[in-house]
């Protein structure tokens, strides 16, 4: 009896001491990813502005690895010797699956897919006072980028394909393969397109950085989109859409060349400086324009001079010596193009030589070269002729801005680009990283 | 809730009250066997709470407080000794030395000891002599090393200041932190390591690893070993389970030095010691032809002409070959009467470091209070005040070059760095920067004011012949600032001329405010002469914050520092609220000393778990059999004094780590417009603790009347629910979630063998061998296989893996010989073969001499700053050969040429042996001096001692023992251009009036 009493206050006091409430709590430092529920306008502008910023994480180390593949410099780094060691296939070096060179750029731009499938559930959740119309726009602007990002992965892991739905994270959807991703990268785009012409709002309910004056409405927005658009019928060898795509684009035959959108930097606070930017004549951690570059130039190609500058002292690491800086970009503020007029112009060259409208491809050509105060090509060059010409320009006109080894890729002559040591190797494309494997 | 649970019981306590008599006073010394007298002894009343202490002389000093009553005196290494006390008031006692310290009082939980001889575990006890008796170490965590068995210490770099990991019995966790918890006083005390954001500056994590790699030191540096009479070691969860889910790494019990009732004492402790670095590389010799190779024909003639002029130079002196002078003061006044005794010290340390603008400096302030207000009501509280300020230097990884470490390793010796008479330094046209420069300008400062207080209160309830109750109600508080200062002047090479951001001031200031309360109630009940029960019960409440604030100002104005004189700012706040609930209950049975058998559960709840009120069980029962106190024994007691077989086992856990729960968007800036971008962490709403469950066997012989002491312990620890960061698919936009998806376990034997070799009057020898050895596997993983903790299997990595060890280190390699990379093998681990250590403490009438080597075997690192001497060509071994197996290639060339084929070259074996701690000590005696100083000085204690005084290993750099990632989970045995390791080596001087 006495033992029941004690039993059942112990067990009192158990219950008591159980029913002891501490709150659950929630993250002190951040908003929940749950706000794309409902968000308001102020929100949907925050992720927005997050799917832009977002667009520079491990930008340098996407541009770093093409270009270096597409010996168009070199980064030297005294800390890591995977830059020289693996990027230019070394000896018997191979290219790691679970390394920053694929898995940083890799994760950096499906993020931002991430965060513009969450402004597109924000988007269509919310209950704040905007129009259909409006809605239609932002998403066209989500998709877009979308599409951009997919694009830039693609480049890297090419014939192993990318995964394209990946809207739920624990259901992912299949590798696509290159080609399918290809089409399912133009889709995208063109969906976004038709978002992006929903109505006639000439504003998008949110605002861009300076980095999209000029394709900061829904309007010109789309005019980038269809740049891109060529961009893609290009590598999907679809010429003839291609100039179809370029109609609706930015191009400009006779405007600037460097019109178009670009990533932004700045040096103001927990803002991003330009990801490319070294000084002059730097040491330890900088870009060294590849050698081949300066010799195959013809003279006075002003392309070199604007985007290369001659070191007080050559630079030298793992056996590799260059004697010009990367200078493409002058200061941290300076902006780093996304897609240029310039390259609308060698697209439509590239997409006239190949739908057989040699002259006009040819004129094209021209534009460019006599703005880099380099005389016309002779008249009557072949096809073939051409497309190798073609090819040069775009290899002096996009200098260092990713273009160089997708482009001897996509004409088969990776065999072309110069090797610097004797066993060294020119990779096609990345591994699957090693997380995404298993599907 | 759980205040007002407290708050009635800490009001029950002021119940009945009575007042003790006081009658006689009885004195005497207490000697050892060989007349010595022993310091430190407990006197206590039997069945009473009245006691004291003896002095340096031995001497004590009791005011009974009943009649007819006998004495216990007991301390650590000898015999209990039980004495009743008839009319003679002048007890003189010689104690008899006994290895195993059997009658030494443990603390076993919350509110529970138990004497050695009773315990049903495997605790390891260090006493202050062994603590901070032989030498100075660094820190607490750098004074425990090969003092007791079953633990993997790691020191992280040579930096002052200390940065230690502390692994005891394995790994017990991968994502989170595998250090054990300390509780100082009954006070949980914060053992953070707080990065300053170096990381702005080195753009470690923007690599392979996006750990800080910030060298941070870890928090219970702030504890001053001077300060402590003992340290408990709780291994595991069999031993440790009733601290419940913050226990899992085990605990380390500190009890803080308390004043006694034999009048004031004075003790002045000085001493002056230096510091170098312990094993330095050399440099490359170079001639023209490696010149050439290295640096193209261009250099050849700039080195020619330097060496013409003989401005070669030796960097590697320069840097790391300064000579660091270490001051340390420690002045404690400690005394009482028989309600009040005080213990209350000052400390101050100034250490230098072997770089020249590195150092440590402290001051400490100590007081703790004991004060009985009667035979029942007994309050003692701790306050602990400190202010340490800490130079680290600039080191370890970087992605830009800059670090003193990787900008020396680039840079050859006919550079010229030095500055001209106005102070200009030159550029290093062969790194990023010039570490002369780098070093003498650049600041990187902790500075920390930290207040540690406690306070108990013991209140008996209730007493009678057969049994008493007893309520401990207690609480302590740990709060300090932690500031971090890092200053990279605009005109460092790295921060001028369009490199760097034009000088940065990156300011932090971490505020943490912890405090834990607790009630207990402990029933003892002797129904009969032979059986004794013991139950208790008690709640707890923990409550952590954390608020750190990082400002990094950079485009700086001038030589400024403020945040405000800058063209460009930003600020960083992470906010860590955690708060734990948790109450327990435990039942011991002691029968007749012979049978010891306790049963207890912890029940915890958290808000960092998924659910906060899903309450947790970690259950706990173990059982003692002293075979010697039965009957039949007495025909072997002879030989063998002692026997004890012992079981135990726990379980103990681990809170999921803080914010695992969370998806949270993370803030980012572009042209002004702040934007939300989701966080590259996935939130797990289900995620809960890790579990620890261990089970431990074990037994304790003694020899010979207790000369030999044997103690033999097996351990199996199984670790279910381990939290890991999973790797995600990347194209999910997520990089990782935190899951409780892997199993783990950990088996190891741990032998310590004590023995008194000589006894005699004027020399006495003690030696000690500890053994041990720890084997993990992993035992499930939900995920595939992955590496984790270092730069990709290319350069050696660890490796997560069903069915091996959770510390193995693998790397690509190639197998066939082809030349080319065609699979990952196993190159090594990271948990030793075995280790071992000797202690020995030899006495000669006044001269003290101990020393202590320990040996830690078999056990990998990965090893990278060699790598990166050897693309850079500045290896000092780089034209040595040997390593080459077809001996074509010079050893840095071979090296070099292994990178993208096998990671064989860089995962190396860190095996060591050392002297750890040695000092020999003269005595001088208070019958020596008692006409000298009129009888005021009680003694003097004069000696040198040395800190890694020698080293043998044949790694490849400064000190197999680093981290490039500090001390939390696996990755301790990573190298990159670390600070290295030094010796210390002191001269003492001790008066204690």
């Amino acid at each position: 009896m006495k033992n029941l009493k004690y039993i059942i206050s112990f067990l009192v006091l158990w219950f008591t001491l159980a029913s002891c409430e501490i709150s659950q709590l929630s993250d002190p430092n951040n908003p929940s990813s749950d706000l794309v529920n409902n968000p308001s306008i102020s929100e949907i502008q925050n992720l927005v502005s997050g799917v832009e910023s977002g667009m520079r994480e491990s930008l340098a180390n996407y541009y770093d690895v093409v270009n270096m593949i597409g010996r168009e410099y070199w980064r030297f780094s005294g800390s890591d010797p995977r830059f020289t060691g693996d990027l230019l296939g070394k000896g018997s070096s191979s290219l790691d699956n679970n390394t920053f060179y694929l898995t940083n750029p890799y994760g950096a731009r499906y993020r931002v897919i991430k965060n513009a499938n969450l402004l597109i559930t924000g988007i269509n959740n919310t209950t704040a006072a905007i129009s259909a119309d409006q809605k239609s726009n932002a998403v066209g602007f989500a998709k877009t980028i979308k599409a951009y990002q997919y694009l830039l992965v693609l480049n890297q892991l090419y014939q192993n394909g990318i995964r394209i739905d990946v809207t739920d994270p624990d259901n992912l959807g299949p590798f696509r393969s290159y080609t399918d991703a290809l089409t399912d990268i133009a889709n995208l785009l063109n969906e976004a397109n038709t978002d992006l012409n929903a109505g006639s709002e000439t504003e998008f309910i949110f605002s861009l950085s300076a980095g999209f004056a000029g394709f900061d409405a829904p309007s010109t927005f789309a005019q980038f989109n269809r740049g891109l658009a060529a961009r893609v019928a290009l590598y999907r060898g679809n010429y003839g859409d291609a100039l179809d795509l370029l109609d609706d684009s930015f191009l400009n035959l006779s405007g600037g060349l460097d019109v178009g959108p670009a990533h932004f930097f700045s040096i103001s606070g927990a803002d991003v400086t330009n990801v490319l930017f070294f000084p002059q004549n730097a040491n330890g951690e900088l870009r060294v324009v590849h050698p081949a570059f300066i010799t195959d130039a013809a003279a006075g190609d002003t392309r070199v001079t604007s985007k290369t500058s001659l070191r007080n002292s050559p630079a030298s690491l793992d056996e590799l010596t260059g004697e010009y800086d990367f200078w493409a970009y002058k200061s941290q503020s300076d902006p780093i193009p996304i897609m240029r007029n310039e390259e609308l112009i060698l697209i439509y060259a590239e997409a006239k030589i190949q739908t057989d409208a040699l002259g006009d491809g040819e004129d094209a050509l021209n534009t460019v070269r006599n703005a880099a105060s380099l005389g016309d090509l002779p008249a009557g060059l072949t096809k073939a002729q051409l497309i190798t010409a073609m090819l040069n320009e775009r290899r002096y006109s996009l200098f260092g801005e990713g273009h160089r080894w997708v482009d001897m890729r996509r004409y088969d002559r990776l065999g072309e680009l110069p090797l610097d040591r004797p066993d060294d190797n020119v990779w096609v494309q990345f591994p699957r990283p090693a997380n995404d494997e298993g599907e | 809730m759980k205040q007002k649970i407290l708050l009635n019981l800490v009001l029950l306590m002021f119940l009945s009250v009575q007042i003790s008599l006081a009658q006689q006073t009885v004195t005497g010394v207490v000697s050892s066997s060989s007349g010595e007298p022993i310091p430190g002894v407990s006197v206590v009343e039997k069945g009473t709470t009245n006691g004291t202490i003896t002095g340096i002389d031995g001497m004590y000093s009791l005011k009974l407080s009943t009649s007819s009553p006998t004495l216990i005196f007991t301390t650590i290494g000898y015999t209990k000794v039980e004495m009743s006390v008839g009319t003679e008031l002048n007890i003189n006692i010689q104690m008899k030395e006994d290895v195993q310290n059997l009658d030494e009082i443990v603390i076993t939980g919350l509110a529970s000891s138990t004497k050695r001889g009773n315990l049903a575990n495997a605790v390891s006890t260090i006493s202050a002599k062994d603590l901070s008796g032989v030498t100075v170490p660094q820190t607490v965590d750098g004074a425990l090393y090969g003092k007791f068995t079953g633990v993997n210490i790691v020191s992280n770099s040579g930096a002052p200041g200390g940065g230690t990991s502390v692994k005891l019995r394995g790994l017990t966790s991968i994502l989170g932190s595998s250090q054990p918890l300390y509780i100082v006083d009954g006070i949980y005390v914060d053992n953070t390591s707080i990065p300053a954001n170096l990381n702005f500056l080195s753009a470690a994590a923007a690599g392979g690893n996006a750990s800080s790699q910030d060298n941070a030191s870890n928090r219970i540096a702030d504890i001053s070993l001077e300060d402590i009479e003992t340290i408990e070691v709780l291994k595991g969860p069999s031993a440790a389970s009733i601290y419940g889910s913050r226990s899992g790494a085990g605990v380390i019990v500190i009890t803080t030095k308390k004043g006694t009732n034999t009048g004031t004492r004075v003790t002045l402790d000085q001493t002056v010691g230096f510091t170098n670095a312990i094993n330095l590389l050399g440099t490359r010799q170079w001639n023209e032809q490696r010149v050439q190779s290295v640096y193209g024909a261009d250099e050849v003639p700039t080195f020619v002409a330097a060496r013409n002029a003989g401005r070669i130079f030796n960097y590697e002196d320069e840097l790391y070959g300064e000579t660091g002078l270490l001051l340390n003061t420690n002045l404690n006044v400690s005394g009482g009467n028989d309600k009040t005794s005080f213990y209350a010290s000052v400390i101050n340390k100034d250490e230098e470091g072997i770089v020249k603008n590195t150092g440590y400096k402290k001051t400490s302030f100590r007081v703790n209070l004991n004060h009985k207000f009667n035979d029942f009501i007994e309050l003692s509280t701790s306050a602990n005040y400190i202010l340490s300020s800490t130079d680290r230097g600039y080191f370890n990884n970087d992605n830009t070059g800059t670090t003193l470490g990787i900008s020396y390793l680039s840079t050859p010796s006919w550079a010229n760095l030095f500055p001209d008479a106005n102070g200009n330094y030159p550029r290093n046209p062969y790194g990023a920067a010039n570490f002369l420069q780098t070093r003498d300008l650049m600041t990187n400062n902790e500075d920390v004011r930290r207040f540690m207080g406690g306070a108990s209160l013991s209140v008996r309830l209730f007493q009678n012949e057969k049994q008493n109750l007893k309520l401990i109600a207690s609480g302590g508080l740990d709060s300090y600032s932690f500031v971090s200062n890092v200053f990279a002047p605009r005109e460092l090479q790295f921060q001028s001329n369009g490199a760097g951001v034009n000088g940065a001031s990156i300011q932090g200031n971490t505020v943490v405010n912890n405090y834990n309360v607790q009630a207990f109630l402990v029933h003892n009940y002797a129904p009969n002469s032979k059986l004794t029960f013991n139950s208790q019960a008690g709640i707890l409440s923990l409550n952590f914050d954390r608020d750190t604030k990082i400002a990094v100002a950079s485009q700086l104005i001038g030589t400024q520092t403020n945040l405000d004189q800058a063209g460009s700012i930003q600020i960083n706040q992470t906010r860590q609220p955690e708060e734990d609930f948790g109450f327990f209950v435990q039942e011991e049975v002691n029968f007749d000393d012979k049978i010891i058998a306790t049963v207890g559960l912890r029940a915890d709840k958290s808000s960092n778990n998924g659910d906060a009120n899903k309450l947790y069980y970690y259950p706990k029962a173990n059982i003692a059999f002293n075979l010697h106190e039965f009957d039949f024994w007495a025909g072997i007691k002879e030989t063998v004094s002692q026997l004890k077989l012992r079981v135990a086992y726990g379980q103990a856990g681990r809170f999921a780590t803080f914010g695992s729960t969370f998806t949270s968007l993370n803030n980012v800036l572009i042209g002004g417009q702040a934007g939300s971008l989701i966080s590259t962490t996935r939130g797990n709403s289900n995620i809960g603790p890790e579990r620890q469950a261990e089970l431990e066997v074990g037994f304790d012989a003694s020899f010979i009347n207790n000369r030999i002491g044997l103690t033999v312990t097996y351990y199996n620890k199984n670790v279910t629910d381990l939290l890991l960061n999973r790797q995600v698919p990347l194209s999910s936009g997520f990089s990782s979630e935190i899951i409780n998806g892997a199993d783990l376990r950990n088996q190891g034997v741990e032998l310590g063998l004590r023995a008194q070799i000589i006894s005699k009057a004027n020399f006495q020898w003690n030696t000690g061998i500890q053994y041990w050895f720890n084997r993990s596997e992993i035992t499930r993983l939900d995920v595939p296989a992955f590496n984790l903790g270092a730069f990709g299997a290319t350069l050696g990595t660890f490796r997560l893996e069903e069915g091996k060890s959770a510390t193995q280190i693998v790397g690509i390699d190639d197998a066939n010989g082809d030349g080319t990379s065609d699979g990952i093998r196993v190159f090594g681990d990271s948990e030793p073969g075995f280790q071992m250590s000797w202690t020995n403490n030899l006495s000669y009438k006044n001269f003290e001499l101990n020393f202590l080597w320990h040996w830690k075997n078999d056990y990998q690192n990965v090893n990278l700053s060699t790598l990166l001497f050897d693309l850079n060509g500045t290896s000092p071994d780089y034209d040595d050969t040997g390593i080459d197996p077809s001996g074509a290639l010079s050893n840095g060339a071979y090296r070099v040429s292994r990178l993208g084929v096998s990671a064989d070259v860089f995962v190396e074996d860190a095996s060591y042996l050392r002297l750890r701690e040695v000092g020999l000590f003269y005595n001088i005696r208070q019958k020596a001096l008692g006409n000298v100083f009129a009888g005021a000085v009680k003694g003097i204690r004069v000696g040198v001692s040395a800190f890694n005084l020698l080293n043998f290993f044949k790694y490849n750099s400064y000190d197999p023992e680093v981290s490039n990632f500090g001390g939390d989970g696996l990755s301790s045995g990573v190298e990159v251009a670390p600070f290295p390791s030094a010796r210390r080596i002191y001269f003492h001087f001790n008066i204690q009036l």
